[in-house]
């Protein structure tokens, strides 16, 4: 879409990126492509209804948001093992060199929308996953701060033949660290996860920016036969979120669970997508998103079951509920079914309500005040997907933002 | 029951597949010019008006682009409006219909003996209207409806006889030109179809039926039905459709406007049955007031490709609306139906509930959309759809969409889609059933729960082009 | 009498690498009798009798399943019969042309089927056993049969012929009412789906009003047993004993108790082992198993070695 073409972007600026964190030559041809598909890519779907686009990505004013040589960020990376490597790409080259070059844009193409090519041509930061095979870690952690005008993200996780790792990642918005940036702010955030035969990968993502931010975030994972990549995606900042979240099934016997939060108030847009593809025999998904509305926010939803002609034996299940708390919010929902072969179970569900007003009364009339009364049953609408999120930790994480939103 | 058993018996197939000999009195040009929009109005004898409203729908078409950039659309690289014949008017004396089926020309009496109409007629319903290529050829109705002050004609008469409503109604407030490309092409070239009135307070007690016959090849067929029901009256209007198969594609591309007065209660029913070089591109929409109850019950067998979604705006408080869509495809054809909702009052209600069946390599779609206006409180909606797969080169798709800005509402949407189970079938085999009747007696049972909801006679008609569709692959 | 004949039976689970379950089954079944098919878990009893129905998940490696017909069988057919027309190598026939000659599977697990009523289900198996049978026995000469219906476009979409197939309503009701009766059922039964929300008493007392209603030559009852309480035990023993004596029909009976042979008392009573039937015997050789269990005749067959 040429119309977005950002005048301060020139190759000068991707060489001057890659250069300064001594790249090897293949990362900056990847890059140099990027840049060349921004000519043609365009701007990530959206939902389209007679007379109405869901999400307006053409609103954003990206020359403003894009300032590529000012990134800055601060993150902290924790393996809580030495059996896994958990570091920035810049310190991986050396050792892992080839690991990388085998697997980055292994699983998502840069050209695969506008947004993409342009974080694959400009990130600075990130993390390198790497677990050996028969490997099994539970505390990979990253915390990442973002620091400046625009921040582009990219990750790889790369896990072996029978390894099992969970890696928690949150972001939020950088205070004190560097001159205060005014206005608005752009984070784009890339995932590869690449899981291997019988690995099993949970990647959990809470996201908390300032709501000066725009974001844009796209996960993708691939399954060798027997793995199971679950994702947790819980979003809570920023002024337009923008996340997707896939699996694509390719081993025979791979699993896929996507749980999704979002908390939405003031003004708040969330796009939120979840998809999967069947491609293999005996594949199981089970996508589960809930979210809260109160304010003006609005929520937008897609989650896309797709089962491809050679998938036997696919289980395939999908449920969206959205909580509405305040009558000026929106929120519009596609949970969508393709479906190519027949041996197949297959559902979706989505609901779109309030609290219920039988249950607020019997609390009521159990001397609770209404205020707590309601928290507390937004609290138990959330407690379904609370009860998929393994790691306790992340699952405190979570709650704790829930209940500081009820404030 | 019996009544449904004895049906079973009938072949169904030679009722739709014969063919007639083409005779017309009057044929356009293949294509579509102004030229042929007005020679189509001077055949037709229009005041200057609708001259112009066509004139205005074909601007429209003329911009407008195909729905081709819909996720997953169907197929429609074929339809070449220039290779259509939009207007053959046929070879009878009496514009607007006959009232006597003995008056109507052998060929065209004996397609709709064949069909069934009269014998329907005469024992089940209020009135009966018969089109043929682009023209009503037989109209009649009860005598004591006409005596209530209830209208039911030819279209193209009541552009003449009833000229002030149709006037208010036609393509204004619910099907404007500019809706889509399909409707567009419809307000420049449409012919035929019915014009149905209902007066206040008035219960026309049994169905009106309408069938539309298009027998050349290479035709298109555009007949416009528009339903007036006033305050408090309730009619139910039923709709039949068929062709006989040709090399050459046909299209039918009908507009339906349907205006439900304050506590009025109208049933629209179709059972599509057109053949499998149709395609079937239709605008249907419904406006309900207050305590205005609209009911959509579509059957989608035939076709080659179909894209349908009637649509009903809930306009005024308490209107409600119920859509059953039945979708079957089999081998080159590709269903693409569902319903649309706007809630725009509060109190408002709707349902859907679709069942589709895809097999031998054929696709169907549940494509809808709800829409809950800010301020619509207290309104509900709940969309179900299920789908039952045959085979893996068959596709089965299910694409809601859902627009909540309103927070006292109760939406739920389901889907499910599943497969004809193995188990299932060798246990109704063991009971002596073959392969083909225990397919057929699963696929019955997958819709009976819609079915029993249905009135008898569509009802009845549906479960036999269901059998039929069942035999004509399994065999 | 009719005979089912079970000759040196070998199966396997129909896929690639399919795990071999049959290893050599030999079993006659006469009309009349009652067997009692015993075994531990995994010796095949539920393997034999899918394989006797024509089950698709099994593919027969070796042996035979034949069935043996006499006059009385076939009193209902109105053509002159061959030779042929008496012994049916099953094998070689559909499912549902082997239940269309006599034979009956009563499933373990029933499948339910949502939307199809039990008494629209009942009538449609009917009509087509007898149709079924009109070809079996008649060969091609049947086929013009149904050619008439030309005349169905005359009709309306909201009329049809007279003609109801080949069993009334009238006459079905009736055979149904009585058939119901006899297993203590309610008739409400008949419009509830088939099998869909039934509970396990229900559906084995399903399982036995249909074997009532097609009156087989020989029923083949899988676990009819398991999931009933004693009320439903008694009545369900009391419809399998009414085949028999009504009917004539052959039952194979398999069980893992003792309990439903107090009321259903077998000729003959038969132990099988690793897919194969490895004791046969009298009602006797029953209340051993139970007091014995399995073991010692095992070491009896393989003594025998």
């Amino acid at each position: 879409m040429s119309t977005k073409a950002i005048e301060s972007l020139s190759e000068d600026t991707v060489r001057r990126i890659a250069d300064e964190r001594d790249e090897p030559e293949w990362l900056l041809e990847a890059r140099l492509d990027a840049l060349d598909a921004l000519e043609t890519a365009a701007l990530p779907d959206v939902i389209q209804t007679p007379g109405r686009r869901w999400t307006d990505l053409e609103a954003l004013d990206f020359e403003a948001l894009v300032d590529p040589l000012n990134q800055s960020d601060a993150t902290e990376r924790t393996a809580g093992d030495d059996e896994v490597v958990v570091l920035p790409f810049t310190e991986a080259f050396d050792e892992y060199g080839d690991v990388i070059e085998a697997n980055f844009g292994s699983v998502l193409d840069a050209d695969h929308n506008y947004l993409t090519a342009l974080s694959v041509a400009l990130f600075t930061t990130g993390t390198f996953v790497y677990v050996p095979e028969g490997v099994d870690v539970e505390d990979v952690k990253v915390r990442a701060e973002m620091n400046s005008r625009s921040l582009f993200s990219q990750t790889l996780v790369v896990a072996e033949e029978s390894s099992s790792v969970t890696i928690l990642e949150s972001i939020t918005s950088g205070d004190g660290s560097g001159e205060r940036v005014d206005g608005d702010r752009y984070f784009s955030n890339l995932v590869e996860v690449v899981a291997g035969e019988n690995a099993n990968v949970q990647f959990g993502s809470l996201q908390n920016l300032d709501d000066d931010t725009y974001t844009y975030s796209l996960k993708r994972g691939v399954t060798d036969t027997y793995a199971a990549i679950d994702w947790i995606e819980s979003n809570f900042g920023s002024k337009l979120t923008r996340s997707d979240v896939e699996t694509e099934l390719n081993g025979d016997g791979s699993e896929s669970q996507i749980v999704g939060t979002f908390f939405g108030t003031d003004d708040q847009h969330f796009d939120i997508n979840a998809r999967v593809w069947h491609q293999a025999e005996h594949t199981t998904a089970d996508l589960v998103t809930r979210g809260v509305l109160d304010d003006v926010a609005r929520s937008v939803y897609e989650g896309v079951q797709d089962v491809g002609e050679d998938a036997w034996n696919t289980s395939s299940y999908q449920r969206e509920n959205t909580l509405m708390l305040s009558d000026d919010a929106e929120a519009d929902a596609s949970p969508k079914l393709i479906i190519h072969n027949h041996d197949t179970e297959a559902s979706h569900s989505a609901t779109v309500g309030q609290v219920d007003a039988e249950d607020l009364f019997y609390l009521e009339s159990r001397t609770i005040n209404p205020r707590t009364a309601r928290n507390m049953l937004v609290e138990g609408f959330f407690v379904p997907v609370f009860e998929e999120i393994a790691v306790d930790e992340f699952r405190d994480d979570v709650e704790e933002l829930v209940v500081e939103r009820l404030q | 029951m019996s009544s449904q058993d004895h049906l079973k018996e009938t072949n169904t197939e030679e009722r739709f597949e014969f063919k007639k000999e083409e005779k017309s009195a009057f044929k356009s040009e293949k294509g579509l010019t102004e030229e042929t929009v007005r020679v189509i109005s001077e055949d037709k004898d229009e005041p200057e008006w609708m001259l112009e409203r066509r004139l205005r729908a074909l601007k429209h078409f003329q911009k407008m682009p195909m729905p081709t950039d819909w996720p997953e659309a169907p197929d429609l690289s074929e339809v070449d409006i220039d290779e259509i014949i939009p207007y053959i008017r046929p070879d009878i004396d009496v514009r607007g219909g006959v009232d006597d089926w003995t008056e109507l020309p052998e060929e065209i009496k004996d397609t709709f003996d064949k069909l069934g109409i009269p014998e329907a007629e005469k024992n089940a319903l209020s009135g009966v209207g018969a089109q043929y290529e682009s023209e009503i050829v037989y109209q009649n109705m009860q005598e004591r409806w006409e005596e209530k002050g209830v209208i039911f004609c030819d279209m193209d008469k009541a552009v003449q006889e009833h000229e002030e409503l149709v006037k208010e109604y036609f393509m204004t407030k619910a099907v404007p030109p500019s809706d889509n490309k399909f409707a567009a092409l419809h307000g420049a070239i449409w012919s035929g179809g019915s014009f149905v009135y209902v007066p206040e307070d008035t219960t026309v007690d049994m169905p009106i039926q309408a069938y539309f016959r298009m027998n050349s090849e290479g035709m298109g067929q555009f007949e416009h039905t528009l339903i007036i029901a006033e305050e408090g009256s309730e009619v139910h209007y039923i709709e039949g459709c068929s062709a006989p198969k040709y090399s050459a594609f046909n299209l039918h591309s009908g507009g339906v406007e349907v205006f439900v007065g304050e506590d009025a209660h109208v049933q629209y029913s179709t059972v599509q049955n057109w053949s499998k070089n149709t395609y079937n591109l239709n605008t249907k929409r419904a406006i309900a007031e207050k305590g205005g109850r609209m009911e959509w019950i579509s059957g989608s067998m035939g076709s080659k490709a179909t894209m349908l979604y009637p649509s009903t705006i809930l306009k005024g408080r308490g209107a409600s609306d119920n859509h059953i869509t039945i979708a079957m495809a089999g081998e080159g054809q590709d269903i693409d139906t569902g319903a649309k909702v706007y809630h725009n009052a509060p109190d408002t209600k709707s349902t859907v509930e679709s069942k589709s069946i895809a097999k031998d390599g054929g696709r169907t779609n549940y494509r809808g959309l709800v829409h809950i206006a800010d301020g619509a409180e207290n309104s509900s909606t709940a969309v179900e759809c299920d789908a039952l797969m045959f085979d893996n080169k068959s596709t089965s798709d299910t694409m809601p969409y859902m627009e909540i800005n309103e927070s006292k509402v109760d939406v739920a949407h389901e889907a499910t889609v599943g497969k004809i189970g193995d188990e299932d079938i060798f246990y109704l085999q063991s009971r002596g059933l073959d392969d083909d009747d225990a397919k057929q007696m699963i696929v019955s049972g997958f819709i009976e729960p819609i079915t029993e909801e249905l009135p008898i006679e569509y009802a009845v008609e549906l479960n036999r082009l269901v059998e039929l569709e069942m035999e004509g692959s399994l065999g | 009498m009719a005979t089912l004949e079970i000759n040196d039976l070998h199966a396997r689970v129909a896929e690639e690498g399919g795990e071999r379950i049959l290893r050599g089954v030999d079993l006659t079944v006469n009309s009349g009798e009652i067997h009692a098919l015993m075994g531990p878990n995994g010796s095949g009893k539920s393997t034999t009798a899918k394989v006797i129905a024509g089950h698709p998940a099994y593919e027969v490696t070796d042996g035979e399943i034949l069935l043996h017909l006499d006059e009385e069988d076939v009193a209902d057919v109105d053509v002159d019969l061959d030779d042929d027309d008496y012994h049916w190598n099953l094998l070689e026939l559909e499912p549902n042309e082997r239940a269309a000659l006599g034979i009956f599977l009563g499933f373990q697990y029933p499948a339910e089927i949502e939307g199809v009523t039990m008494t629209n289900f009942l009538r449609q198996a009917l009509n087509a056993k007898a149709d079924e049978r009109e070809e079996l026995f008649e060969g091609d000469e049947a086929d013009d049969a149904d050619d008439e219906d030309d005349a169905g476009y005359d009709t309306s979409p909201m009329e049809g012929p007279a003609d109801d197939g080949e069993i009334g309503v009238a006459e079905f009701q009736e055979i149904l009412s009585e058939k119901m009766e006899l297993l203590d059922m309610d008739e409400k039964f008949m419009q509830r789906y088939l099998n869909a929300g039934f509970s396990g008493g229900e559906k084995k007392q399903n399982e036995v009003l249909q074997a009532a209603m097609l009156e087989p030559v020989v029923a083949v009852l899988d676990e009819i047993d398991s999931g009933l309480d004693i009320d439903r035990l008694q009545d369900v023993s009391k419809g399998i004993n009414a085949l028999r004596d009504e009917q004539g029909t052959g039952i194979l009976q398999i069980t893992h108790y003792q309990r439903i042979l107090d009321y259903v008392e077998p000729d003959h009573v038969h132990v099988m082992l690793d897919g194969k039937v490895a004791k046969s015997g009298g009602a006797e050789l029953a209340e051993q198993l139970e007091a014995d269990g399995y073991d010692w005749v095992r070491e009896e067959a393989f003594a025998d070695a």
